[in-house]
């Protein structure tokens, strides 16, 4: 028996001889889809892209079991693997995926996240309390917590002209208000915000802190003008992009929280499993906070300097504030899918 | 079996670094782990890239005389911001998991559970990355303006995160942890032809006898099969030669540890090799479907020694 060499005698070798065509086919249609995407495959052709799949993962786990040619191995792995990558594309189209994100997916995740919400933003409030106080107390402190930079001009040594000079600034249009907003989506707290949600994974701690520093600074520059008499002003000036921007914040800091929270509580999951369910609600809220910041932007950049008078100020920033609630908790009910 | 023991050592397993991914199908497909090096060129090409079209863009926009110089630093500044997660989001969503970078190098981004590669776990592995790679590189940039403390911070914090894909086997980094994903090396699939489907003139004169084809295993059959695989057209004299050598090397040791008896000539080496792989595999690829798998010449040690 085995001194015939005749050619039938070996399986592996009829076995590859029987489908190497189809496996030729197979890499031509996957060569299409990887340069122009599956869209370019006819009906037809996608279907036959799927069959021939099957069949060569099929094929795959055969020739493991039964085939010693290496050259064959070698192809049939990287084929599957490529045909599999062509098959089990995403097929979407973005601008779909985008409506279901925002009008779906994040107010339901907004309403699913209602525990570590309140604990954003209590810790936020927690922060702006105590930079009151620790204002009221030694108004020195103000400087400790602010950064020179975030203060500008605004310090314990400003007067009430100058504070409300910052506050009614723009008014005559002169600053440049395309680079205001661009140079504020830069700024501090669209640093802080994205910090925090990704310290969060850090057991909550740098998000806490960070939310709470956050606060405290809000804190003392609300007690900086109270003291000057102009609390009111400051009100009414940080309601406009405030409303938005700190909740935002404590937005993208909850969001942290619910990866903390996996890693330190996972329950009966693996660590890695419970942060990796966390991470669907996390990354919905920070998406949320980011375009929330934009928007804080845009408010900031143009209408903080057109609107002028305190009451409409007030009136714009809740306002917009009572438009976010209701979205988030009004969208994307009826029946739950995702 | 009459052979004396080996007192050689089995060559140790070569360290591998593949991924198994089992999709629906129920057949686990491998992959290539991208390596390190492969990743770090995909992330410059991707981020000179976006220089280049800020760059571009500011240059635009100065020529026409739009902008001041202020405001080159305030678009800079957004167009970065722009550029960054939303553009590695939406290129591997479109492109199914290769940025421009990644296509450049032929990585790919893979779902570790099977199936199609969410945009969840793509907006996930990104986002991250912002932690990862952006915010420490950022700061690294300004790095002598820091004190000591926030320094040290950010010295631990990055090579906390460099050491993450080191130190697990599937070279993830946190994003891709919790995104379950991997970064793959694209396969290339070439098909080289089958070996004993090639007609060999002079195969017919050997025989070889089931005492001849006991004494290697699957690692031996794959080794000659990859000397005979070698293109000799493309091969200069000197490699040539070289080659010819080997085939005569490996089939005398053939020779001896089988005991085979006839005499082969010079000219037919090659003849002989290709006889013997073919029966070789034949033989063995027999032997497996009776359940008798034979990895390599150790096969039988175990059975000589009791």
């Amino acid at each position: 028996m085995n001194g015939e060499t005749g050619m039938q005698d070996i399986r592996s070798a009829r076995f590859r001889a029987e489908r190497e065509d189809d496996w030729i086919r197979l890499d031509g249609l996957v060569t299409r889809v990887e340069k122009r995407g599956l869209s370019n495959l006819s009906f037809d052709e996608a279907r036959e892209l799927a069959s021939l799949y099957r069949n060569t993962v099929n094929a795959l786990s055969l020739a493991r079991e039964i085939s010693l040619d290496r050259a064959l191995h070698a192809y049939l792995e990287a084929l599957a693997a490529r045909a599999y990558l062509a098959v089990y594309a995403p097929k979407k189209a973005l601008g779909g995926m985008l409506w279901q994100l925002f009008s779906r997916g994040i107010p339901q995740a907004v309403r699913r996240s209602g525990f570590v919400l309140v604990m954003a933003f209590a810790t936020m409030i927690l922060g702006g309390v105590a930079g009151y106080l620790l204002f009221l107390e030694d108004p020195t402190w103000f400087n400790t917590i602010v950064p020179g930079g975030l203060a500008g001009e605004r310090g314990i040594l400003s007067s009430r002209d100058e504070l409300e000079a910052v506050l009614t600034s723009g008014a005559d249009g002169s600053l440049d208000r395309f680079s205001a907003f661009a140079s504020y989506l830069f700024s501090h707290n669209t640093q802080i915000a994205l910090f925090t949600f990704a310290l969060g994974v850090v057991i909550c701690v740098p998000s806490t802190l960070l939310t709470f520093y956050n606060g405290l600074v809000i804190g003392a520059f609300a007690a900086l003008h109270a003291d000057r008499g102009l609390a009111y002003e400051l009100f009414a000036w940080l309601s406009v992009h405030g409303v938005t921007e700190l909740s935002a914040i404590a937005i993208a800091c909850a969001g942290g929280f619910h990866l903390g929270l996996a890693v330190l509580f996972p329950g009966q999951m693996t660590r890695r499993d419970a942060l990796r369910h966390a991470g669907y609600d996390a990354v919905k809220l920070a998406i949320l906070a980011a375009a929330m910041l934009v928007v804080a932007a845009v408010l900031e950049g143009f209408f903080r300097q057109i609107i002028q008078t305190p009451e409409t100020r007030i009136l714009v920033g809740w306002g917009i504030g009572g438009l976010w609630l209701a979205y988030f908790l009004f969208s994307g009910r009826g029946e739950d899918k995702s | 079996m009459s052979r004396k023991p080996d007192s050689r050592k089995r060559p140790p397993v070569p360290k591998t670094r593949m991924t198994e991914i089992l999709p629906p199908e129920g057949v686990p497909i491998r992959f290539d782990l991208a390596g390190l090096g492969g990743r770090f060129g995909a992330q410059l090409v991707d981020i000179l890239l976006s220089l280049l079209v800020v760059s571009l863009f500011i240059f635009v926009l100065s020529a026409a005389d739009v902008i001041t110089g202020e405001g080159v630093i305030a678009i800079l500044a957004l167009s970065m911001f722009l550029l960054r997660a939303p553009y590695y989001i939406t290129t591997e969503i479109l492109w199914n998991g290769q940025t421009l970078g990644k296509r450049l190098l032929g990585l790919r981004v893979v779902s570790g559970d099977g199936r199609a590669l969410s945009p969840h776990a793509i907006t996930v592995r990104n986002l991250m990355k912002e932690f990862e790679v952006f915010v420490p590189g950022t700061y690294l940039l300004i790095a002598s303006n820091l004190g000591i403390v926030p320094g040290l911070i950010l010295l631990v914090w990055i090579i906390a995160l460099l050491l993450i894909p080191l130190f697990n086997k599937r070279r993830q980094r946190l994003g891709d942890i919790i995104a379950n994903t991997y970064v793959i090396s694209v396969p290339r699939p070439v098909l080289l032809p089958d070996l004993t489907r090639q007609p060999t003139p002079a195969a017919g004169q050997f025989t070889f006898l089931p005492h001849h084809l006991d004494h290697y295993g699957r690692f031996e059959l794959q080794t000659l099969e990859q000397l005979l695989q070698v293109r000799t057209g493309t091969l200069n004299a000197a490699a040539r030669r070289q080659h010819d050598l080997n085939l005569r090397r490996v089939s005398d040791a053939i020779v001896a540890r089988i005991g085979f008896e006839e005499n082969i000539p010079e000219a037919d080496t090659d003849a002989f090799l290709r006889a013997f792989y073919r029966t070789q595999r034949a033989y063995l690829e027999n032997r497996k479907l009776f359940g008798d798998t034979r990895e390599d010449k150790f096969h039988n040690r175990s059975e000589t020694r009791a």
